[in-house]
């Protein structure tokens, strides 16, 4: 129901009439209507002032910053507003205890191999060759439950990764010279892609979790580092198969984003503005697209199907129900 | 919900008045499509908020707040007549 706003224009982002009012350059102004907004995407350079982000703080709209290159840079995080020490003590007791911290990690990454595996089968049954690639994820899949620390889950989980990259030149019908992951910057067309889409799945995960009580710093997959949201990278783990690679793969068979949409040079490549557009709309549609949820038996959009996956979470940290990541049922 | 909203405020003394108030509220809720007229996706709770901070604006007995009500955007048939734009969109 709420909207997110994607602005890419440069210009001025400042409060007006009660409402956020971005102007670009040229004078074109348009209206964030503010009660029904939950997040903004910023692309372009744009000015703010410490007015307009009491406004949004006020509103608890949470700001994605990106950069130039479409890289994300952080968000404005509003006040929390949903606190809860418990939970919070819960959070880290979990993190601290190495077999609980165990437990939710495992979580993790059995339900993102599985959805990597829905992906790969969706696709061989659409005539792909990719018995080889689901084998050895396959194989993989079964050493997780016996994994004791979590660098041996997260070599497991680069294994099954390694393995589902290199399938993906028989997925996609472009001719692509997609050979391996290459971040910072990223080296091809692919790398590019999935680049920008995890940063924006992260950033929608921030959203989402900003909406619960959770506390975005600590996580269990990842490491709880400094500097940075780490739960999020630990809940868009699940998302990025279902909502990320997906897209990915429709838009590059559908031609819907070709070679001319990206900006290379020896080293890097990036999605120019247009193409990135075309995307972001895409992503969007996406996250509203909705699905008959099974056990709450109502519609439910993509998003919420990510704050569900925080409630669940917070449901095993509250030793209510044991916590079980989210597997594609259609 | 699918709405669109369209106000007529009686311009003598205090139109001017209400009628920036007006419009001023509904653009924190709606997106504003024309003059007078707004449009937008709401909820049923959010529509009693924005009706209940208008009544404190418009005078009862000489403007006038109408609302198309429709259960989702997609059973709404728009079309545009001459120039097409596409204010609603979230891109920008």
């Amino acid at each position: 129901m709420a909207e997110s706003f994607y602005l890419f224009s440069n210009g001025e982002l400042q409060r007006k009439d009660n409402v956020l009012r971005i102007t670009a350059s040229d004078g074109r102004y348009k209206d964030i209507k503010v009660e029904m907004t939950q997040d903004i995407y910023l692309f372009g350079e744009v000015d703010l002032n410490t007015k307009c982000l009491n406004y949004a703080g006020q509103l608890s709209i949470p700001i994605h910053i990106f950069n130039y290159y479409g890289s994300y840079t952080g968000s404005f995080y509003p006040k929390e507003k949903n606190v809860s020490g418990k939970l919070l003590i819960e959070q880290v007791n979990h993190y601290t205890d190495k077999y609980k911290r165990l437990e939710i990690a495992k979580a993790f990454i059995e339900a993102a191999s599985y959805n990597i595996l829905r992906n790969l089968r969706y696709y061989s049954e659409r005539g792909r060759d990719l018995q080889a690639c689901m084998t050895e994820i396959k194989g993989l899949r079964k050493v997780i439950p016996r994994t004791e620390d979590i660098n041996e889950l997260m070599g497991i989980e680069g294994c099954i990764r390694q393995a589902y990259y290199n399938s993906w030149k028989d997925i996609i019908n472009q001719e692509v010279d997609f050979e391996k992951r290459v971040k910072r910057p990223p080296d091809n067309m692919i790398n590019a892609l999935i680049s920008f889409v995890n940063s924006l799945i992260y950033a929608t995960c921030l959203t989402e979790i900003y909406k619960t009580q959770l506390h975005p710093t600590v996580s269990y997959l990842h490491s709880a580092g400094e500097r940075r949201f780490s739960l999020c990278l630990d809940i868009s783990e699940i998302f990025k198969p279902l909502i990320g690679d997906r897209l990915i793969f429709s838009m590059l068979n559908k031609n819907m984003l070709t070679e001319k949409d990206f900006e290379s040079q020896s080293n890097f490549c990036y999605l120019k503005d247009n193409g990135r557009k075309r995307l972001l709309q895409k992503y969007d549609e996406d996250l509203k697209r909705t699905i008959r949820h099974k056990v709450l038996n109502k519609n439910v959009s993509y998003r919420y199907l990510i704050r569900l996956e925080c409630y669940k979470l917070i449901k095993h940290l509250m030793s209510d129900k044991k916590y079980e990541g989210f597997t594609i049922w259609w | 919900m699918y709405i669109i909203l369209v106000y007529d405020i009686e311009m003598d003394e205090g139109g001017a008045k209400a009628s920036r108030r007006v419009f001023k509220t509904c653009k924190k809720y709606l997106t504003h499509i024309q003059k007078s007229v707004f449009e937008g996706d709401i909820t049923p709770s959010l529509l009693q908020k924005l009706r209940i901070e208008l009544d404190k604006f418009i005078r009862k007995d000489r403007d006038s707040v109408l609302v198309f009500k429709s259960r989702e955007e997609r059973w709404l048939q728009k079309e545009f007549w001459g120039k097409e734009d596409d204010k609603t969109s979230n891109f920008f």
